[in-house]
């Protein structure tokens, strides 16, 4: 428990030195420029998940079937509710174009930066609007990841399932989403030791690495949409303009589909080979782990370098944070609370044996 | 486009009025979304989820 609890801790430490190099250090960050591939980090340590999860489901499958049909919910409140939501905070209340609202409601709704890219593309806005967007959602996530799991922690350690599918709905982009289901499993964890009860590892991560990948699978249908409405309705192009249905393909996020094979693999090593191949399984999973925890801790690294404050309050985001301030804390962690609450109220982990 | 543009540019943008396919967009998102929560509430109260392996 300990060990987990450094670990996750290790995440925090990592984002608080890639903050200081951000805002204290900029040349010291602009040559590591290179090397920030936060997006990249989180896939790969997502599609390691997969094995992770596969073994921690294999035991309980019916439950692992349960939590994930009810990541289906999860797609219809960040795609359906969220969205437009924020579209029209953005529009109505903020008096933002339609260049700029789409990618904001897609970036702050959806997961964040690939949500963001994918919208700005199908709808033909400037480069420049999701790569704004981008920015400011990896701050807001920033800021999230510091406070959720601790929240968490505090009023949900009895509803450990609520917790991990609240981090999955309320905190934005891969990384970070994940990661804060990390610490709060962790925290989570600890706090329930102290009460006697002893969670497996693993569930409350799982259950919010579901909600986020469930999210992340209807990116590139949700950008088609949109790039049709656009392309079509509101800003009609010539036919060669117009959206396409293989930009469903283009925009997919394929990590999903690394995620998914490592998920089966495991599945099948677990359920599916001789006893002598299941039991040396966990050790083999354990080490994959590690590679997991390093690059969720380069990744929370990377997330700390791009988020210069000061630049970026320069550039003019300000109207842009109003807008998220406003839907995050005024309804998207709450609604994704409620909803969390909905589908996981009274769902525990299994308990070690 | 320098940094200041962008900050004018939110600032001074002219408003665009919501197009009638813009508030169908946002209607029929928030509708069918509506329903679904609803009949996924509904499944996840007829179909529990449960913790036998």
């Amino acid at each position: 428990m300990k060990r987990g609890v450094l670990a996750e801790g290790g995440y925090v430490v990592a984002l608080l030195v890639g903050l200081a190099i951000a805002n204290f250090f900029p040349r010291l960050a602009e040559w590591l420029e290179e090397a920030i591939r936060p997006e990249l980090y989180i896939k790969i340590a997502i599609v390691i998940l997969g094995a992770f999860l596969a073994v921690t489901a294999a035991g309980k499958l019916t439950l692992a079937t349960s939590i994930l049909l009810r990541g289906v919910a999860a797609i219809v409140e960040a795609y359906l509710i969220y969205w437009a939501v924020v579209y029209y905070i953005a529009r109505k209340w903020f008096g933002f174009n339609r260049e700029w609202a789409a990618p904001l409601a897609s970036g702050i709704s959806i997961c964040g930066v690939s949500a963001a890219i994918a919208t700005g593309g199908a709808i033909r806005a400037r480069p420049l609007v999701p790569v704004m967007v981008s920015s400011l959602v990896v701050i807001f996530a920033v800021v999230e990841v510091l406070i959720l799991p601790f929240v968490a922690q505090t009023f949900l350690w009895q509803e450990p399932m609520v917790a991990g599918a609240w981090m999955g709905l309320a905190i934005k982009t891969d990384g970070a989403a994940v990661a804060g289901g990390g610490i709060a499993e962790s925290l989570i964890m600890a706090k329930a030791a102290t009460e006697g009860i002893h969670y497996q590892p693993g569930w409350i991560l799982g259950v919010t690495a579901i909600v986020k990948v469930f999210i992340d699978i209807f990116i590139g249908i949700w950008a088609f949409v949109l790039g049709y409405i656009w392309t079509n309705h509101i800003n009609p192009t010539r036919d060669a303009d117009k959206a396409r249905v293989s930009e469903i393909w283009q925009r997919f996020p394929k990590f999903i589909i690394g995620f998914v094979a490592t998920f089966v693999v495991g599945l099948y090593l677990a359920l599916g080979t001789s006893p002598a191949i299941t039991a040396k399984l966990p050790a083999q999973i354990a080490e994959a782990n590690t590679f997991r925890v390093i690059f969720f801790i380069l990744t929370f690294f990377s997330i700390g370098i791009i988020s210069n404050f000061r630049k970026l309050w320069q550039e003019g985001i300000g109207k842009l944070a109003a807008v998220y301030l406003l839907s995050l804390f005024g309804f998207v962690i709450w609604v994704g609370l409620i909803i969390s609450w909905l589908f996981f109220s009274g769902v525990k982990p299994p308990l070690v044996t | 486009m320098s940094e200041p543009d962008i900050r004018k540019e939110l600032l001074d943008a002219p408003v665009e009025p919501l197009l009638p396919i813009e508030k169908k967009l946002i209607g029929w998102s928030l509708g069918i979304g509506l329903v679904l929560l609803v009949i996924l509430v509904a499944v996840n109260h007829f179909f529990p989820v449960t913790a036998l392996g």
